[in-house]
């Protein structure tokens, strides 16, 4: 049935675009490269369409992986990588899936409606498509909701080992109604990204199956059928396509499921090829061996891949966003005119100018910590600080007024002291962060700080051991952005590696989180970012660029910098035909 | 002692010949030996070129310059990478660290390696059998992989990668070693001076082995190459040298997508490695032949 | 030369042992395995932590953890993996199915070539072509590995498109699906196969040739050969029936022990061509900080050394009667 696309047709569907291909080559550091994703700038959501009666009927497609698939349980810790959700978005549903300008939209091929009826006790009601099934034909209910839910709400299955609870554990009861087709969930305390409830990086499975396992009312049918999920390769599915094959370490294979109960799918089979060296992506797209590419963007890379004929690629800005960090717990930096110094003395437009900048002059300083630009709500609370500018003298002002003074070159404290060298670290082999702590030390230079450079294998424990001063890292955020703001900067939580703590930061983040006004959340969340600018503990540098490349004849696919991934249409993608 | 030579008369010449020192007859053979000789004088040029040339160049190895991927050009010879360091800086500094770890590789491997392998095979025995296995211990491991692990642990400063290489490499030199001693160990000589009460030690280090030397210096030389490379594989992999330090491999290793979209990052450090390595192994080459000339003298 | 086989075996139990534990030793101390999971955002729950330490053995002291592993290997168990549902054992028999692969055939290939290039070196010796190949074999042996391997990648995708099909492959030991039959399968894994077999045997080649060379030369000056020859023989029966069956022997001993270095060479092929052998395993293994795994390989590969050069040291006692193994 498959059609494998031979050298010559692909060069013969080239040439049609070659002129297109040509006129975008000057264009230089765009988002855009290549006739497919022109529009994409401006239409994220429906650039690259294509009608079904303009496609070929089947097709086969080889998508880049990055990662091998070890645990088949996107819910589990474990489990919890992206590769994984990337490929569950063929075969696992989601009650909410972003969109690419990162709004998040209901999933209308498994919902007929979600809603927020009541805001005090927060209720939330849910309607399932009447023929929504698994692909053995059960019924997708209440049941299966409720299921997923119990797992990872902490409470129900202490050896479920989550990736995450939030949410699920201030759910206070889940109601069935109409046949299990529909559900009433109250909250216990509000819950401002209650849409993130069965959607971001958790995916739904199916709780007949999960009862095959044990029985799913006691903690021990419930943890061992979540071992099950983790350990088995999915022979269920409730997406347009379903697993034929898991090649170990090779490749996944997904064929159309015949109990898809949307719209497509178009293509007859779509392989997940695994490469895990983003550096040999762009050698086997130009050998034609996968057809569509998703790496983290690298100035060669894009490069290269820009100079595949008929293939074209697309930059766009992603949810995750590189930041410099003070770690408090070091006596000179819990001193606040210092890092005020440091953070004005660096030029975050210099910065991105010499590394993501080559490729794409989409990159600009990001000017908040929770939200980005296209997000609702996004403020600017970094502007008002002049921190970023590459303001030299500024910097030295707020020194000498706080009674610092220079000594043969060095800074020495109000007290005397000489401030010690300082280390900035990251992680090691990657070199656009390496560059970036190599101009922050180059920066704050004159201010008589000497910044060491130093890598780190081991990112997580170096944070969660506090052994660095400064930190250039990234963090993901969220098209439900709350619950993680509050994991982020408040007083005393894991992920606050630097030690931040504000009482005032800690009440409005708490506020925004658990808020059933998503608007007064939001003013609450840019409130709390402005003290925490303010406070000169993280400095936001830029978002994070994504890139997709792909050959011209393929359609609908488009970028989607969220965790949900270019693959969130998977079943609208498909070839043009000739 | 060349001047001695033509102060004689003639007719003492054939006399004077024939005291000629076994370091002067290998320094004539490897005269004779062109590439080698020829090698010899690249690999000082570069040696030369890296640490001289490197030190006084304008830009210093971490100096950001502000020209960002540029070709190569008058102002940068090597050109420039990404963030803006002056290539040519760069591979000079990662050719003295390269070569300072191969170096380093080289001596400490040489000596552990030799002492081990002619101690064991001097007193053979159970002390033999004892040091052996040890070696074997070490033998019996792919050399890239332990290393990888190991680099992975120690932290990628340069000497600590030099360290790990030559820990795991002596074992291949006391091999060499213990061969050599125990043939020699039969030898005249050394009953000679075991007649004349010398210590053992004595015997090893006066005795066994300078007449091993030969050997002993063509494996090292050839070790200095493939330490080269090994360094390169291992940064490669992620695992060797570190910054703030650099090397030709982790130089060309970072620049591996490069090769098509800006080449000079890709073929300069590169093409230093592969000289290095070359005139290196071509000067093992003639050290070879110069302290064994039977192997090569077969038909002529 | 049982008896011998056997002692040999025994004696290196307890060196394997030992390297084992010093490797175990040394990857348990380096790094955190839980530590992706503690940058994760949001963070798991500490729950979480405890489950996995706990999976983990990792509230054990070290010395019960590597006498826990080492008792395991005997009811055939490898310990727990960081990754919950990977099963070392298999997987590492797979893995090295793949490597081994690799290996047989580059070092096949780089045989044939080191054996044909070394003889007509020395019997041509100091001739325009004795130069060239010893050229050749100087400037491979100077080459990183993986920069060849790079450049080889892109020749073989400038061929493609020269030829206008895709006849040589990049990524993997063979394609997901092939459409056709037998033939169609045989020559796409082919295709999946010449550039990184050329990569792997080109190091290993060039160092043999050298030695084929010189052995051959000290053959060809030994006096049984002059004896062959001044009897009348004819040079073409010189060379095969007497010169090259002795020079061959010194290539078995060496093959064999270069076998650590092929693996190591396998290392860097397997990643640059994406192939899914044992080298791109322990590179994983490494990298998550999974002590049972990076143990259970070194195991695995020290054993295969130390076989083979066992393997090696009988077929020399085979090849060259004056040796026995008592």
């Amino acid at each position: 049935m498959s059609i494998r696309r031979s050298r010559v047709t692909r060069a013969a569907a080239l040439v049609a675009g070659a002129a297109l291909v040509l006129s975008a080559c000057g264009g230089g550091g765009g988002g855009a490269q290549g006739e497919t994703f022109a529009e994409c700038e401006s239409n994220p959501n429906t650039c690259n369409s294509a009608e079904a009666g303009a496609l070929r009927d089947g097709g086969e497609v080889a998508f880049a992986l990055e990662k091998n698939i070890s645990n088949w349980n996107a819910n589990s810790a474990e489990g919890n990588v992206l590769e994984t959700g990337l490929v569950f978005q063929s075969v696992l549903p989601k009650a909410f899936v972003t969109q690419p300008d990162l709004t998040p939209a209901m999933n209308e091929n498994l919902l007929v409606s979600a809603e927020q009826t009541n805001s005090n006790p927060q209720t939330l009601v849910y309607q399932i498509q009447p023929d929504a099934v698994w692909s053995d034909g059960t019924p997708i209910t209440a049941t299966d909701f409720i299921y997923n839910w119990r797992t990872q709400n902490g409470r129900d299955c202490p050896d479920c080992a989550a990736a995450t609870t939030s949410g699920y554990d201030q759910i206070r009861s889940i109601e069935p109604a109409g046949n299990g087709k529909a559900f009433t969930v109250t909250m216990s305390t509000p819950y401002t990204d209650w849409q993130a409830l069965w959607s971001g990086d958790v995916v739904i499975y199916p709780a007949h199956i999960a009862a095959q396992q044990g029985d799913i009312n006691t903690p021990r049918g419930l943890a061992a059928a979540y071992e099950y999920f983790g350990r088995t390769v999915p022979n269920y599915s409730a997406g347009p396509f379903q697993i034929e094959e898991f090649q170990n370490n090779t490749a996944v294979v997904v064929t159309p499921n015949p109990r898809w109960y949307g719209e497509g799918p178009n293509l007859d089979r779509l392989i997940f090829r695994i490469i895990t060296e983003a550096a040999q992506e762009p050698p086997a797209l130009a050998n034609d061996e996968v057809q569509v590419i998703y790496p983290q963007p690298q100035i060669d890379l894009v490069q290269q891949v820009r100079d595949i004929p008929g293939v074209s690629s697309f930059i766009g800005m992603g949810l995750q966003w590189e930041h410099y960090d003070f770690n408090l717990e070091n006596p000179f930096l819990a001193e606040k005119p210092l890092r005020e110094a440091m953070f004005t003395a660096v030029d975050r437009q210099g910065i991105i100018d010499a590394t993501v900048g080559q490729f794409t002059d989409k990159a600009e300083p990001l000017n908040n910590h929770n939200l980005m630009p296209q997000q609702e709500g996004y403020t600017d609370v970094v502007s008002q600080t002049g921190y970023g500018n590459g303001n030299v003298d500024a910097a030295r002002q707020v020194l000498s007024d706080a009674g610092y003074r220079m000594q043969d070159e060095r800074l020495i404290t109000p007290n005397g002291r000489p401030v010690p060298p300082l280390r900035i670290r990251y992680t090691v082999g990657n070199q656009i962060r390496q560059d970036q702590s190599e101009l922050f030390a180059q920066q704050v230079a004159p201010l008589g700080v000497t910044v060491d450079v130093e890598p780190t294998d081991d990112l997580g424990g170096t944070l969660s051991e506090g052994d660095y001063d400064i930190m250039v890292f990234a963090w993901v955020s969220d098209s439900f952005p709350f619950s993680g703001a509050l994991q982020l900067w408040s007083t005393g939580s894991e992920s606050n590696y630097g030690g931040y703590s504000n009482p005032e930061v800690d009440r409005l983040l708490a506020a925004a989180a658990s808020s059933t006004n998503a608007d007064q959340a939001r003013q609450q969340l840019n409130e709390s970012n402005r003290i925490l600018a303010e406070d000169a503990y993280v400095l936001p540098l830029y978002q994070k660029p994504t890139f997709i490349a792909l050959y011209d004849d393929i359609a609908n696919v488009r970028n989607n910098s969220s965790l949900d991934g270019p693959l969130y249409n998977v079943e609208q993608w498909g070839i043009r035909a000739e | 002692m060349p001047e001695r030579i033509t102060e004689h008369a003639p007719a003492e010449r054939e006399f004077t010949v024939a005291q000629r020192s076994q370091g002067q007859l290998v320094l004539r053979r490897f005269l004779r030996h062109r590439l080698a000789v020829i090698s010899l004088v690249v690999l000082l040029a570069v040696v030369l070129l890296a640490f001289v040339g490197g030190a006084l160049w304008r830009y210093d190895v971490a100096t950001l310059t502000g020209d960002y991927s540029q070709p190569p050009s008058w102002g940068h010879p090597f050109g420039t990478d990404a963030v803006g360091h002056d290539s040519f800086a760069q591979v000079m500094r990662g050719t003295q660290i390269s070569i300072g770890i191969a170096v380093l590789v080289a001596v400490f491997s040489t000596l552990i390696g030799t002492i081990w392998g002619a101690t064991a095979g001097y007193y053979r025995g159970a002390l033999d059998t004892v040091m052996m296995r040890i070696s074997d211990l070490i033998l019996t491991l792919p050399l890239l992989a332990v290393a990888a692990v190991l680099g992975h642990n120690v932290g990628g400063s340069w000497w600590l990668i030099a360290l790990v290489i030559a820990g795991l490499y002596w074992a291949y030199v006391s091999r060499v070693a213990r061969g050599v001693v125990l043939s020699l160990r039969e030898k005249e000589f050394i009953e000679a001076a075991k007649a004349l009460g010398a210590g053992d030690a004595r015997i090893i280090f006066r005795h066994l082995i300078p007449n091993a030397l030969g050997s002993i210096i063509v494996n090292a030389t050839v070790l200095v190459a493939i330490a080269i490379l090994l360094e390169t594989a291992l940064s490669f992999l992620g695992v060797g040298v570190r910054p703030p330090d650099t090397s030709l491999g982790l130089l060309v290793s970072s620049a591996q997508t490069a090769v098509s979209t800006r080449p000079w990052l890709f073929y300069l450090p590169g093409l230093f490695i592969i000289v290095i390595a070359l005139t290196i192994n071509f000067i093992g080459d003639g050290l070879r032949d110069a302290f064994d000339p039977q192997q090569t003298k077969v038909r002529e | 030369m049982l008896a011998y086989a056997v002692r040999r075996v025994l004696v290196s139990m307890p060196i394997l042992i030992a390297a084992t534990f010093l490797v175990f030793v040394m990857v348990a101390l380096s790094g955190d395995p839980l530590s992706e999971l503690r940058t994760r955002n949001p963070p798991p729950p500490p729950r979480t932590f405890e489950l996995e330490a706990q999976r983990l053995n990792l509230d054990e002291p070290l010395l019960t953890r590597y006498w826990g592993w080492l008792t395991g290997l005997f009811r055939g168990d490898f310990g727990p993996s960081t990754q919950s549902t990977l099963q070392i054992g298999p997987e590492l028999f797979a893995r090295f199915v793949v490597t081994f692969r690799l290996i047989a055939l580059a070092m096949l290939v780089a045989l044939v070539l080191a054996v044909i290039v070394g003889v007509i070196s020395a019997v041509k010796q100091y001739s325009g072509t004795d130069y060239t190949f010893t050229f050749a074999g100087f400037l491979f042996l100077s080459m990183p590995s993986f920069w060849f391997a790079i450049l080889l990648k892109e020749a073989g995708i400038s061929f493609n498109n020269a030829v206008g099909s895709q006849v040589l492959f990049t990524i993997g030991d063979s394609s997901v699906f092939v459409e056709g039959g037998t033939w169609a399968q045989f020559t796409d894994i082919l295709g999946h196969m010449i550039l990184p077999t050329i990569s792997l045997a080109l190091l290993s080649f060039a160092a043999w040739s050298r030695f084929q060379r010189a052995s051959m030369l000290e053959v060809l000056g030994s006096d049984y050969v002059r004896l062959a020859r001044a009897k009348g023989l004819r040079q073409r029966k010189v060379m095969t029936r007497h010169a090259l069956r002795t020079a061959l022997i010194p290539l078995t001993t060496v093959t064999a022990l270069d076998l650590g270095a092929i693996i190591s060479g396998a290392v860097i092929t397997e990643i640059v061509y994406q192939w899914r052998g044992a080298g791109s395993f322990l590179l994983e293994s490494i990298d998550r900080n999974d002590v049972y795994a990076v143990s259970g390989w070194l195991l695995v590969a020290a054993t295969f050394i130390i076989l083979f050069n066992l393997a090696a040291d009988l077929l020399y006692a085979v090849l060259d009667p004056r040796i026995r193994y008592a």
